[in-house]
């Protein structure tokens, strides 16, 4: 397959998470690879015909009948007409992209999983595969903090897990707004301040953190406190990805490629980089 | 070690039979004054006094804005068709090809990219040899970019001792055998012995952000981009797409970017990854100096001196990359 061709898909279904945000479901060709073969935390590139491309996180799980879940925040020159698709609308995609997180590496552990915002996006594609495979894996804890309780994404999904007991959820939103009561599990409170309450075991958890650069140095900077390693704590980096290949030159992060080396990385990857979570 | 020898009266007689079956393009000095790669017209000679080109070859290679993708409803994306005709370089640089052995790593390799690969197979290289200028600096760093050629002509008292580097280029020489002669004697030293060279793998900590030349350089710099524009190793671009007016066919785009404009890492939210320019200076630095991706350790200065003789503003990075780099040679 050229990756440097987009494959055409059709949008399927478009179902509005908060008012910009979006989950769409699309389908491309059965066992077409860009839905087949992918890690948690690798990027696809979306093409809106007329508009442009973007890279975008896969959101769901991988799939043989070509269905591609894509989680969207309506901000951007290509997110915003997109907001205005219909089911049947055709768009192309081209990947998967980039090094994901390495699941292989986390047999046996503990998982912390740490989403900021939209960062839950591949962190839910992480979750699911986590999920799939249940018994290979120690104590899921998932700390998920937004703006506001309205802004939380997955709800429904995140505290049916929390009821089965497959997961330990704790959610914090910055500001109450209008949602006095807020959902359960969830504190009015900076993402970082979550850390605060939550006993680990440094030798056995790995953390997979994604969320807005704001976060992240607060973050790092608690789980180290923690005992944790920077092997243990990977990231997904944003940047601008235009080409996917490692040609455009757009994400470098010091001399590492995000849309080849990334965009998962280990703290230890990006110890010195400058730049790399300003 | 015998050589073929071609003398200068010669040469417009063997450019009239490479002209035969390509395009012929080289260094050609216009009515401006301002060199660069152009047709070679019947009766015209390259300009082989000249020590750089404004442009470097890589405009035949990725042209400066190009389109990549076509779209149509019935279609989707197609890659569009491009008819190559085969093209000689004359007069190339050492530097000049080994900026194009750098971008042949980048744009060919595993995947190679359609549309580069393409010209590039329908590319000859012919090379010749020059004399560094103050603005030059391949004698100051030791590159392990490769100067590959086809064909390698070095500038002698009258004529040119001419070198094949490919079996295209022995191809080339059989086909204009009666014009040249065969000479004994070695072939004098020229600027490809600043390139291939074994570069020992060293682990150097990165760049000092608290340097003060990086603000210096910064507070100076117009942000122009000139520098990444003539840089024969600077192919950052940027993807555009148009819709067409009957709004259901569109065309994707890639042109020429520029890691000192200060949208180059923006992301959508406004938030930018190199928001000074002292930070974008320092990108600059890391490609120039240490390398992207699986081109890690590689430096991508061939030390054409095109940037430093382009810059509005005088800035020259090469002070610094002395310093930090070592290697000086000279």
């Amino acid at each position: 397959m050229n990756s440097n061709l987009p494959v055409p898909a059709v949008i399927s279904t478009i179902r509005p998470l908060t008012v910009d945000t979006s989950l769409l479901t699309l389908f491309t060709a059965p066992s077409c690879s860009v839905a087949a073969s992918f890690l948690p935390g690798q990027f696809l590139e979306l093409s809106l015909p007329g508009v442009g491309e973007i890279p975008i996180s896969y959101c769901g799980f991988p799939s043989q009948d070509g269905s591609i879940e894509l989680c969207v925040r309506h901000v951007g020159h290509v997110t915003t007409p997109l907001k205005a698709v219909t089911p049947g609308d055709a768009v192309g995609v081209r990947g998967p992209f980039g090094r994901g997180f390495q699941l292989s590496a986390y047999t046996g552990q503990d998982l912390l999983l740490i989403a900021g915002g939209l960062g839950i996006a591949p962190l839910r594609s992480l979750l699911l595969a986590l999920l799939h495979r249940r018994e290979l894996w120690g104590r899921l804890t998932i700390l998920y903090g937004a703006r506001e309780s309205s802004a939380l994404l997955f709800l429904d999904e995140l505290l049916e897990l929390q009821k089965r007991g497959e997961v330990e959820l704790q959610m914090s939103v910055d500001q109450p707004k209008h949602c006095l009561d807020g959902p359960p599990y969830c504190r009015i409170a900076l993402l970082p301040a979550l850390l605060d309450q939550l006993s680990l075991d440094p030798a056995r958890t790995f953390a997979a953190i994604c969320g807005p650069p704001v976060v992240y140095p607060l973050l790092i900077s608690r789980l180290q406190q923690m005992g944790l390693s920077g092997e243990k704590i990977h990231l997904s980096l944003e940047r601008r990805m235009k080409c996917g290949v490692g040609r455009c030159g757009h994400c470098a992060v010091g001399t590492l490629l995000c849309c080849v080396d990334g965009p998962v990385f280990s703290l230890a990857e990006l110890a010195g980089i400058e730049g790399a979570l300003a | 070690m015998a050589t073929k020898f071609i003398a200068s009266h010669n040469l417009a007689a063997l450019l009239e039979r490479l002209r035969k079956n390509a395009d012929l393009h080289g260094p050609i000095r216009g009515d401006d004054g301002v060199v660069r790669f152009a047709a070679i017209a019947p009766g015209i000679l390259p300009d082989f006094s000249a020590v750089r080109t404004l442009l470097p070859p890589k405009k035949y290679l990725l042209h400066p804005q190009e389109t990549i993708l076509n779209y149509t409803a019935e279609a989707g994306y197609q890659m569009p068709v491009e008819e190559v005709q085969q093209l000689i370089l004359f007069g190339l640089h050492s530097c000049d090809l080994a900026g194009i052995n750098y971008l042949d790593q980048i744009f060919l390799g595993d995947e190679p990219d359609p549309l580069y690969a393409g010209r590039r197979s329908a590319l000859t290289l012919v090379g010749v040899s020059c004399t560094p200028d103050e603005f030059c600096s391949c004698h100051q760093l030791d590159s392990p970019l490769k100067a590959l050629f086809d064909l390698f002509f070095n500038i002698v008292d009258g004529g040119f001792i001419v070198t094949s580097g490919s079996s295209r280029g022995v191809e080339l020489l059989e086909r204009v055998k009666d014009l040249l002669e065969e000479r004994g004697g070695t072939v004098p030293e020229d600027t490809r012995r600043y390139f291939g060279h074994v570069v020992a793998e060293q682990v150097r900590p990165e760049p000092d952000e608290t340097l003060p030349e990086w603000q210096e350089l910064a507070d100076r710099c117009l942000g122009c981009g000139a520098c990444s524009i003539c840089c024969p190793t600077c192919y950052c671009f940027d993807v555009l797409e148009f819709c067409g007016l009957d709004s259901c066919s569109a065309s994707r785009v890639r042109q020429w970017d520029n890691c000192l404009f200060k949208n180059h890492a923006e992301v959508a939210g406004g938030i930018n990854f190199r928001k000074s320019m002292a930070e974008r200076f320092r990108y600059r630095y890391r490609h120039k100096y240490r390398g992207f991706g699986s081109l890690q350790g590689i430096p991508s200065c061939v030390g054409c001196g095109r940037c430093r003789s382009v810059c509005p503003a005088g800035l020259d990075l090469r002070p610094l990359a002395e310093r930090l780099e070592g290697g000086r040679r000279e």
